[in-house]
C-alpha cells in the first residue's frame, strides 16, 4: 500500500516535472522567429513584436533589394522561420522565390500560410501600375506597380497592422502585447507623419530629378513633381545622350533637386548635379541604409530633414544670386 | 396592238397598285399606330423604373461612402481587418499572371565562331560545333507550383542533336522529417557546381574541360534524390541521389544495363556554405558518384569530386562589382576487362563584374590520365575487349564520350561579357586548346543569347 502510493508520488512528480520543463522551457524559448526580405520590415516587425519576437533582415538597409544574392546561408535561416515578411510587388523576384523553395518550411512555403506575409497586400493604391500592354523594351518595370510603397510614410501603417494581425495569430497568447506596440507605433508614426507634412507644405510643387523610379510614392506624398530620371529607362544604366538631354530639361525647368538611394552610382548623378548647379543629394531608402537609422520614424527624420535643408538652401542661394544679378 | 396591250396593262397596274397597297397598309397602319402606344407606354414605365432605381443606387452609394469612411477612420487601429484580397484590385495584367498557368521562358543562345581547324575538337555536344553560325542550345522552361505539397520545373532543349528532356522534376515544399526535401524525376544531379548550373547561367561559351569530359555535357539521371539540412551554425546540405543514367554519358552506362539495384547510378554531394563577411561568401563541396560504365558487366566507375566557389561582392559603394572564383577537381577510377583507367582534370574560372552590365573572366581546365589509352590500339570493331571498345557511340564516332584518355589536354579561355539587360547577352571568348597528343588549337566565339518569358532566378 505504502509502496504504491510513493510510486504514484513519484510519477505524479515526474509529470510535474516534465511539465513544468516544457511549459518554462516554451515560454522562454517561444519568441516568434521573424525573417525579413528587407530591414523596412524587421524594424516595424520589432517595433510590434518587442522581446516576444526574434528579428532578421536577410538584406542590408544599404543594399540594393532588386539584386541580392541568393546565399545558401539564407536558406538556414528560413528554414527555422515561423514568418516570412517581404515587399512582394516583384521586388525580391530574383532572388526570394528559389530561397522559399530551398527553406523546407509549411509555415512560411505558401501565399496563404498564416507565416507568409507579403506587405503589399495591406497596400490599398500602388503607383505606376501598368494597364496597358507592356513589354521588357520599357526596361526592368514591374508590372504590378511601383514596388517602392514604403516610402510613403503613410503606407507603414496599414504594414504595421498587417503584421501585428499575423503575429496575433502566430502567438495568440500575446496578443494584448503586440496590439498596444501597434497602437504605440501608430499614434507617434501619425504624429511625425503630421509633422512632417508641414516642414514639406512651403515646397509643394518643387521639381525633381530621380535616378532610378523608386520615389514615386514619396514624391506623391510630399507634393513634389518627378522631372526626369537619370536612368533612360528603368534597371538602364545612364547613357550620354540621355544625359545630355535630361540636363537640358533640368536647365530649361530650373531643377534644383537631385535625389537618389544611397545604393545607387553617384558619378552620373554628381556630373549632373555640378553642371547644372542642382544639389545632389545621395539618400538611404531604408532602415539601416545610413548609422543612425534605425526605426521607420528615423528614417523619414533623415529624408525630409535633408529634403528640406537642401532646397532651403537653394531656394537662398537663388535668392542671393538674383540679389547679386540685381546689385 | 401588242404595243397598246402592254401600255393598258402598264396603266392599269400603275393606278391600281398603289390603290391595293394603301387598302393593305391602312389596316396595318393602326397596327403600327397601337403598337407605338404600347412601346411608348412601355418606354415611359421603364424610364419611371430606371429613375426610382437611380435614386435608391444613389442612396445605397451615399450609405456605403459613409459608411467607408467610418470603416477607414476604425480600419487604422483594428486588428481583425482581414486584408483586402489582392484579386479585388488587381489589374487586367496582374489577373494574367496570377493565373495558375506555369511560368514559361524561352531561351535561346547561339555562337559564331571560328576554329583553327576545319574538323575542331570539341568536347560538349552544347559547344560550337566548327566554324560558323552554331545553334548551342534553344532551352523551353515550364515552372509552377502543382499543389500544396510539390512544385514541378520541367526544361526541354533543343539542340543540334535533336530535342532532350534536360530537366523536369518535382520538388517537395512541405515540411518532413531530419529537415529532408525530395526531388524525384530527371534533374540535373547535385555532382558539383558546374553540372547544377544551366547553360545560360554559366560564365563561358564552352563547358569546363573535366565537366564535358566526365559529366558528358550534364549528368541528369532520371533518379529520386534527397536532400538534407544538417542543422550547424552554417549551411550544410547533404544530398543523396539513385537513379538510372538514361543520357548518354561516357563515364556511367545507360539505364537498359543499369537493371538491377546494385546497377543503378548513386550520387551523393556534400555542400558547405559560409559567410565569411557580409561581403564574402565561401562554398565548399565534395561529391561522390558510383555505377557502372558500359566496358562490361559489372565493370564500375567511381567519381570523386570536389567543388569550391567564393564571392567578393562589396554591398557599400560598389553595389554592381563582384569577383567571383569557381573551381572543382574531379577524379575518376573505372574498371575496365584490360586495366583500372584513372583519369583526373579540374578548372578554375576567375569572373571580375566591373559594371552593373560588364563582366571579364579568365578559366583554366585541363584533364588528364594515368593510364593513358593507346592510339595504335586503333581498330574499332575488330578488338572487342580492348581500350576502344570504350568508346561510347557504337556507330564508331570517335573521341567523343570516350572513356579513356589519349593524354594530357588543357585549355585557357579569357573572356569578356555585355548583358544588355537582364535578359539578353553577349559574349567573345578565346578558346586555346593545348592536346600533348595532337596539334594545338585555337577558336574564338561571339556568343548571343536572348532570354523570354518568366523572369528567372539567380542561383548563387
Amino acid at each position: 500500500m505504502k509502496h504504491q502510493l510513493s510510486l504514484k508520488n513519484f510519477v505524479l512528480c515526474m509529470t510535474l516535472a516534465l511539465a513544468s520543463i516544457i511549459f518554462t522551457g516554451q515560454s522562454v524559448l517561444a519568441q516568434v522567429n521573424i525573417v525579413t526580405s528587407v530591414t523596412d520590415y524587421a524594424a516595424i516587425a520589432k517595433e510590434i513584436g518587442g522581446d516576444r519576437v526574434e528579428v532578421t533582415s536577410l538584406a542590408k538597409g544599404y543594399q540594393d533589394p532588386h539584386f541580392v544574392d541568393a546565399k545558401p546561408i539564407f536558406i538556414t535561416r528560413l528554414n527555422k522561420a515561423d514568418m516570412l515578411i517581404y515587399n512582394g510587388l516583384d521586388l525580391e523576384i530574383g532572388w526570394l522565390p528559389i530561397l522559399i523553395t530551398g527553406a523546407r518550411n509549411s509555415d512560411i512555403a505558401s501565399p496563404s500560410a498564416i507565416g507568409h506575409y507579403n506587405a503589399s497586400v495591406s497596400i490599398k493604391d500602388f503607383l505606376d501600375v501598368h494597364t496597358t500592354p507592356i513589354d521588357r523594351s520599357m526596361g526592368d518595370i514591374h508590372p504590378g506597380g511601383n514596388p517602392h510603397f514604403m516610402l510613403n510614410p503613410g503606407n507603414g501603417i496599414p504594414v504595421a497592422r498587417g503584421i501585428a494581425a499575423r503575429l496575433i495569430r502566430i502567438d495568440p497568447e500575446n496578443a494584448a502585447f503586440y496590439e498596444d506596440n501597434f497602437k504605440n507605433f501608430v499614434s507617434a508614426l501619425k504624429l511625425k507623419i503630421s509633422e512632417w507634412e508641414t516642414e514639406l507644405a512651403p515646397f509643394k510643387g518643387t521639381e525633381v530629378v530621380t535616378y532610378h523610379k523608386l520615389w514615386s510614392y514619396f514624391l506623391d506624398w510630399a507634393g513634389f513633381k518627378n522631372a526626369g530620371t537619370i536612368e533612360p529607362k528603368p534597371g538602364i544604366p545612364p547613357s550620354p545622350s540621355h544625359t545630355a538631354d535630361l540636363m537640358r530639361n533640368m536647365e530649361r525647368d530650373n531643377v534644383r533637386l537631385i535625389m537618389a538611394a544611397n545604393y545607387y552610382p553617384t558619378k552620373t548623378a554628381s556630373i549632373i548635379a555640378r553642371k547644372t548647379g542642382a544639389t545632389f543629394l545621395s539618400l538611404p531608402v531604408m532602415i539601416e541604409g545610413r548609422d543612425g537609422i534605425d526605426s521607420y520614424i528615423e528614417l523619414f527624420d533623415a529624408l525630409v530633414g535633408e529634403i528640406t535643408s537642401a532646397l532651403k538652401n537653394t531656394k537662398s542661394s537663388n535668392q542671393n544670386a538674383a540679389e547679386f544679378n540685381g546689385g | 396592238m401588242k404595243f397598246r396591250r402592254i401600255f393598258f396593262t402598264l396603266i392599269i397596274t400603275l393606278f391600281i397598285s398603289p390603290a391595293i397597297t394603301q387598302q393593305v397598309f391602312a389596316g396595318e397602319q393602326n397596327d403600327v399606330k397601337s403598337e407605338l402606344k404600347e412601346l411608348r407606354k412601355m418606354m415611359e414605365n421603364m424610364q419611371q423604373r430606371i429613375d426610382e432605381l437611380e435614386e435608391k443606387n444613389e442612396a445605397l452609394e451615399k450609405q456605403a461612402k459613409e459608411k467607408e469612411e467610418t470603416i477607414v477612420v476604425e480600419e487604422e487601429t483594428d486588428l481583425t481587418v482581414i486584408e483586402t484580397p489582392a484579386t479585388e484590385r488587381q489589374g487586367f495584367l496582374q489577373k494574367a499572371l496570377n493565373t495558375f498557368n506555369p511560368e514559361i521562358s524561352v531561351i535561346g543562345i547561339f555562337a559564331a565562331a571560328w576554329y583553327s581547324q576545319d574538323d575542331p575538337i570539341v568536347f560538349a555536344e552544347v559547344d560550337p560545333e566548327n566554324t560558323g553560325v552554331n545553334v548551342q542550345e534553344i532551352e523551353i522552361g515550364f515552372q509552377g507550383v502543382i499543389d500544396s505539397y510539390f512544385r514541378f520545373d520541367t526544361f526541354l532543349v533543343f539542340g543540334v542533336e535533336g530535342v532532350e528532356l534536360e530537366e523536369a522534376y518535382g520538388t517537395t515544399l512541405f515540411s518532413l522529417p531530419l529537415n529532408s526535401q525530395i526531388r524525384a524525376g530527371r534533374m540535373r544531379a547535385k555532382f558539383g557546381r558546374i553540372n547544377q548550373i544551366h547553360r545560360h547561367n554559366q560564365n563561358f561559351v564552352t563547358l569546363p574541360l573535366p565537366a564535358a569530359q566526365f559529366l558528358g555535357e550534364h549528368l541528369n539521371p532520371t533518379s529520386i534524390e534527397a536532400n538534407f539540412l544538417v542543422p550547424v551554425p552554417w549551411y550544410m546540405e547533404l544530398s543523396a541521389l539513385g537513379g538510372s543514367p538514361d543520357v548518354e554519358t561516357p563515364t556511367f552506362d545507360r539505364d537498359e544495363n543499369a537493371n538491377n539495384l546494385a546497377r543503378l547510378l548513386y550520387i551523393f554531394h556534400l555542400a558547405n556554405f559560409v559567410e565569411v563577411s557580409e561581403a564574402l561568401g565561401v562554398s565548399l563541396g565534395g561529391s561522390f558518384a558510383t555505377g557502372v560504365n558500359n566496358t562490361g558487366r559489372d565493370e564500375r566507375s567511381n567519381m570523386y569530386g570536389i567543388d569550391l566557389f567564393a564571392k567578393y561582392r562589396p554591398l557599400e559603394n560598389n553595389p554592381y562589382q563582384e569577383v567571383m572564383l569557381q573551381s572543382e577537381f574531379m577524379y575518376l577510377d573505372a574498371d575496365t576487362p584490360e586495366e583500372n583507367l584513372e583519369n583526373w582534370g579540374w578548372y578554375a574560372q576567375l569572373v571580375y563584374r566591373f559594371a552593373k552590365r560588364w563582366n571579364t573572366g579568365f578559366r583554366y581546365g585541363i584533364i588528364d590520365t594515368n593510364t593513358p589509352v593507346q592510339e595504335e590500339a586503333g581498330d574499332i570493331d575488330g578488338d572487342p575487349a580492348g581500350l576502344f571498345t570504350l568508346i561510347r557511340n557504337e556507330e564508331g564516332e570517335e573521341e567523343e564520350g570516350m572513356l579513356g584518355l589519349f593524354g594530357r589536354t588543357y585549355r585557357l579561355s579569357p573572356m569578356l561579357t555585355f548583358n544588355p539587360s537582364e535578359f539578353s547577352r553577349l559574349r567573345v571568348q578565346y578558346d586555346y586548346l593545348n592536346q600533348d597528343f595532337t596539334e594545338n588549337q585555337h577558336a574564338i566565339f561571339l556568343q548571343f543569347q536572348y532570354s523570354l518569358g518568366a523572369h528567372g532566378a539567380h542561383p548563387f
